[in-house]
């Protein structure tokens, strides 16, 4: 990208600092979308100062930078939806992560999207611990009728659960299937995340 | 005191329409410039101030921009100018042509609902 040049150095330093911020808000962006915000605010800057050449220079770039408003804020929609998009296209789970965490003050979807996301990490931390504790994690029944799927401690009690909390010491069901049933879940889940921010996406457009 | 009150709750409340209204409207005004030429972001601002007298902010044209984009409703390239700072040209595509002919139905058969 081609810098600006001003007349004066405060000006100079006004635009790189600004710029660098701008740099900054969308270092999380692919090298290409960031590139492509970059150039357009910088375009934007000075096809501004084009147009009002006849005024002071430093006024009319605080001028615009007013107008633009603090990077980091006036980029947080920009970056958060091409963010979504790149989500999507890669599937990428840094990207998805990323994605969720910009997203979240936007609504409830993204609160559930979250939740589903710690699901998500949930799964393969119970296949690690059902290689180390095989006896101790899986899917328990109790006469009951209610059932814990994850983790149970030696005691009965406790440990990362999916299902009933504290049930007594039950009975195992599933055996060596646990890890492919809990990875079947997690794909599951990981569709679901990214079919939700794909509708999540379309309404936006809406 | 209280009828002072209820006159700024009223023009509050008609300031915050207008602001609604000038947002809801801005795809349309944005497809109508663009129906005619290629625009570049300064530009479009602009244009939408001399055709619309709406001083629409930076910070919310862009991103309608990148979703109308993103929406295949408009195209944009790059063109390298003289300068050396290319300008982001935006144009409507065939699918943004067609929302906005839908847009123009739509925004007449209401405007024609008010004026009965």
């Amino acid at each position: 990208m081609k810098a600006i040049s001003f007349d004066t150095q405060s000006a100079q330093r006004v635009y790189n600092d600004y710029i660098q911020r701008c740099r900054k808000a969308t270092s999380i962006l692919s090298a290409k979308d960031r590139e492509d915000v970059l150039l357009e605010i910088n375009s934007h800057i000075y096809e501004y100062l084009s147009a009002n050449s006849t005024k002071d220079q430093m006024e009319t770039l605080l001028n615009v930078l007013e107008r633009l408003g603090a990077p980091e804020e006036t980029l947080k929609e920009m970056v958060a939806f091409k963010k979504i998009g790149q989500a999507t296209l890669t599937y990428n789970p840094k990207h998805l992560i990323q994605a969720l965490a910009l997203n979240l003050t936007n609504g409830v979807i993204y609160i559930i999207l979250f939740v589903l996301f710690l699901f998500e990490i949930a799964f393969p931390i119970l296949i690690i611990l059902k290689l180390i504790y095989p006896d101790q994690v899986g899917l328990f029944t109790r006469s009951n009728g209610t059932f814990l799927y994850g983790y149970l401690s030696k005691s009965g009690s406790g440990g990362i659960s999916i299902g009933f909390s504290n049930p007594a010491k039950g009975t195992e069901i599933l055996g060596s299937w646990f890890i492919p049933v809990s990875l079947l879940i997690a794909v599951l889940i990981y569709i679901g995340i990214i079919f939700l921010l794909k509708v999540v996406k379309k309404n936006k457009k809406k | 005191m209280y009828i002072v009150y209820l006159c700024i709750m009223k023009t509050e409340f008609i300031e915050n329409w207008h602001s609604q209204l000038r947002k809801g409207l801005l795809p349309l005004f944005v497809f109508m410039i663009l129906e005619n030429k290629k625009c570049y972001g300064y530009e479009l601002i602009q244009d939408i101030k001399v055709g619309f007298d709406i001083d629409v902010g930076e910070g919310t044209l862009y991103p309608l921009l990148v979703r109308l984009a993103k929406e295949g409703l408009l195209t944009h390239q790059w063109e390298e100018q003289p300068s050396g700072i290319p300008r982001k040209y935006y144009s409507i595509s065939i699918e943004g042509k067609s929302a906005l002919a839908a847009m123009k139905t739509y925004a007449g058969l209401i405007f024609k609902k008010i004026n009965e």
